[in-house]
């Protein structure tokens, strides 16, 4: 009970706290802007077309509306709010009169799957590989392994993802160009292998990237555990090496590494901008570069939401995992 | 008292360490010989930083470079069976440890794993050694720390949970759960308050006479020595200078350094003004030539500077080595 008042409680508040000054901020910041997105999208029309001042001016009071840039700006913060509650984040311009929310929902089932599956993977690789090498310093796999990170972590990542783009789909042709599957969505095995098929590029490259990283965080980590008290009456009580490694090493740096864990999954919702431009993946991120590109202020304004809602909703399960990863915690 | 359980002979075990093509040599232990028998409790003392710790982690076979052994040897007489601890392998040390060659660390109030149960850890322990279900070895814990007068609450305890001298209990019964037959404790009652330290003491008595285990026993603390030792040992900078009966040390210490730590003791009615010896002990690397205690001690003679005196007999199972004390037993009319 105490625990739930004093510490699940405040957090939750804290969660809500952060949630709603991170979307006022988001609400305010393209009205304290010298563009007025308004402005840009009639200049953008007009400048095609020749369009009469009766219209033009019907034009852009339907525009103020829909951007939701009439009135004053309290009632423009009160309506923000209301539409907001109702899921409504008004309509995309580049492809009007499609609503923001459906073209966010076709690409986030994309980025959540990819990045999620290369997140998760690349943790478990690198938390593994390098406390095994921070373990285990002498022996000839843990310095080829090290050696092999050193050498990739420093490239930097596009470099990387058109390199393997070149070798496997240009030089050997054995994955695809662009896309994110074949077919229409539907629960069939030739659904869901195009699926890993299109995406094991893109995935490829995020996971040797995220590898490298969480291999030289968690071989640090390690070396620091295994000069602890508890790991060397471990050893010297001859407690076998892969319950060190678990138990005693690998469990004690849960900590920092569970808490990264969950704030890199946190940022998925902004989408993994250059992979999936470089791959042609259909996730947000793609749709965000267009956006940005085109100006599709309804669009950029969505994934910002969505990514604090996202970091914030992350940091909050952050915080409620620490006591069950840390027993010192539950005091506190 | 029984057979050797251990020995060391003229052991020397120093520290080498290079830095920047600089070699720097610490003689943490130098030529030290001890025997010491089954069943008994042994204690060492001496200053901080006199080498007990290092003597200790050699006579345990769990050392590593940068401390090496550079002449002597080590050896164990074990069930009939003599076994050279300095050249363990590591199946030898797996097979050793926990069922007949234990240790208490020092410091050992962060030997716990901070993110596992009491319970857990001494799973852990004990499966190592033996072919125990889970809950054969929570039976064999619960009965043995009950028998030892600890709450059963600490079984589903964290470490962190504990008090100190609740945690340092659950080390000494995590050590010798087992049941070996020879433990190593390193300062096993340091930095522990009068009243607790007490209840550690009993508890290592009860543990080692239980099966008549044999103790070695390493605390700067004669007031502890004086309580669970059978013989001690004192070690100054890295060196033997006498060895005696508990009641022999205290009562006839032959030694200088000796007779300073035993006056440095706090009388029993408290009044006396505590003595402490003048100067600090030496640097291991460049230790003083001759007798090493030469700088600090009162009787120090031209010889003392230059020749290491040698380990001489001065009485039943009581030998020291000192200059002084060998002139004076050369004097005494021969009975
Ligand atoms: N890893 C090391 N490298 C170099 N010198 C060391 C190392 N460990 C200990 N020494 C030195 O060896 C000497 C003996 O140290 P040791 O820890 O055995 O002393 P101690 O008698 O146990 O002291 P204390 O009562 O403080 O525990 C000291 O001079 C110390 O500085
Ligand atoms: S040998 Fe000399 S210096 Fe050393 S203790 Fe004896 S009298 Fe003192
Ligand atoms: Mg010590």
């Amino acid at each position: 009970m105490t625990l739930l008042r004093q510490y699940i409680l405040p957090r939750i508040v804290q969660w809500f706290v952060v949630i709603f000054v991170g979307i006022s901020v988001t609400f305010l910041i393209p009205r304290l802007s010298p563009v007025n997105p308004v402005d840009q999208a009639m200049g953008r029309l007009t400048s095609f077309q020749t369009m009469d001042p009766e219209a033009t001016l019907q034009m852009r009071e339907t525009l103020l509306d829909l951007y939701g840039l009439d009135g004053s700006i309290i009632d423009q913060y009160l309506n923000f709010w209301g539409r907001l509650i109702q899921g409504d984040l008004g309509p995309s311009f580049q492809s009007f009169p499609t609503p923001v929310t459906e073209i966010i929902g076709a690409g986030i089932w994309w980025t959540i799957g990819l990045l999620g599956t290369a997140i998760l993977i690349s943790w478990v690789l690198g938390v593994v590989l390098g406390s095994l090498a921070g373990y285990f310093p002498q022996m000839w796999w843990s310095k080829f392994l090290e050696r092999v990170v050193i050498t990739v972590y420093p490239v930097p990542y596009y470099i990387l993802a058109f390199v393997l783009l070149m070798l496997l789909t240009y030089y050997w042709p054995v994955f695809p160009l662009v896309g994110g599957s074949r077919g229409d969505p539907s629960f069939t095995w030739e659904f869901i292998s195009s699926v890993l098929y299109f995406g094991f590029l893109p995935a490829l490259s995020l996971v040797i990237g995220g590898t490298a990283f969480r291999f030289i965080m968690a071989k640090a980590l390690a070396s620091t555990e295994i000069t602890s008290d508890y790991v060397q009456y471990a050893e010297l009580a001859a407690v076998p090496k892969r319950k060190i490694l678990f138990f005693y090493i690998i469990r004690n740096t849960m900590l920092p590494q569970v808490t990264d864990l969950a704030l890199s999954l946190g940022t998925i919702f902004e989408g993994a901008l250059i992979t999936e431009v470089v791959f042609g993946y259909p996730g947000v991120g793609y749709t965000l570069y267009n956006a940005i590109n085109s100006g599709d202020y309804n669009i950029i304004m969505g994934i910002t939401l969505l990514s604090i809602v996202g970091i914030a909703t992350a940091s909050l399960l952050v915080d409620l995992i620490y006591p069950l990863l840390d027993p010192r915690v539950r005091l506190r | 008292m029984g057979q050797p359980i251990i020995q060391t002979e003229n052991l020397k075990a120093y520290y080498i360490t290079q830095a920047y093509g600089v070699e720097r040599t610490v003689q943490a232990v130098d030529d030290i010989s001890i025997s010491i028998n089954a069943g008994e409790v042994y204690g060492i003392a001496g200053e901080s930083g006199c080498g007990k710790s290092t003597l200790l982690k050699v006579l345990l076979g769990s050392y590593e470079p940068p401390l090496t052994v550079v002449d002597g040897s080590v050896t164990y007489h074990l069930d009939d069976q003599t076994i050279d601890a300095v050249n363990l392998t590591p199946e030898e040390k797996r097979s050793l440890r926990w069922k007949d060659i234990s240790y208490i660390p020092q410091g050992s109030m962060h030997v716990l794993n901070p993110v596992r149960k009491i319970r857990d850890t001494f799973h852990d322990f004990i499966s190592a050694h033996r072919n125990v279900t889970r809950k054969e070895s929570m039976k064999m814990t619960s009965s043995y720390l009950r028998d030892l007068g600890l709450p059963d609450k600490v079984m589903g305890s964290y470490p962190h949970q504990l008090s100190g001298g609740m945690r340092q209990r659950v080390t000494i019964a995590l050590a010798t759960i087992l049941w070996p037959k020879l433990i190593f404790a390193d300062e096993p009652t340091t930095a522990l308050d009068v009243i607790v330290q007490r209840g550690v003491i009993q508890m290592l008595k009860e543990v080692q006479q239980r099966e008549g285990s044999t103790l070695i026993l390493i605390t700067h603390d004669i007031g502890v020595h004086a309580n669970l030792a059978d013989r001690i040992a004192v070690l100054y900078a890295g060196k033997l200078v006498e060895e005696a009966p508990t009641r022999t040390i205290i009562n006839e210490p032959k030694h200088p350094y000796t007779k300073f730590l035993i006056e440095s003791l706090p009388s029993l009615d408290g009044r006396e003004e505590r003595s402490s010896i003048p100067g600090r002990p030496p640097a291991l690397d460049h230790p003083p030539s001759g007798c090493r205690f030469h700088e600090r001690c009162p009787l120090a003679k031209d010889i003392c500077l230059t020749i290491d005196p040698e380990m001489i007999s001065v009485g039943p199972n009581h030998r020291t080595a000192c200059h002084v004390v060998a002139e004076e037993l050369s004097h005494e009319p021969a009975i």
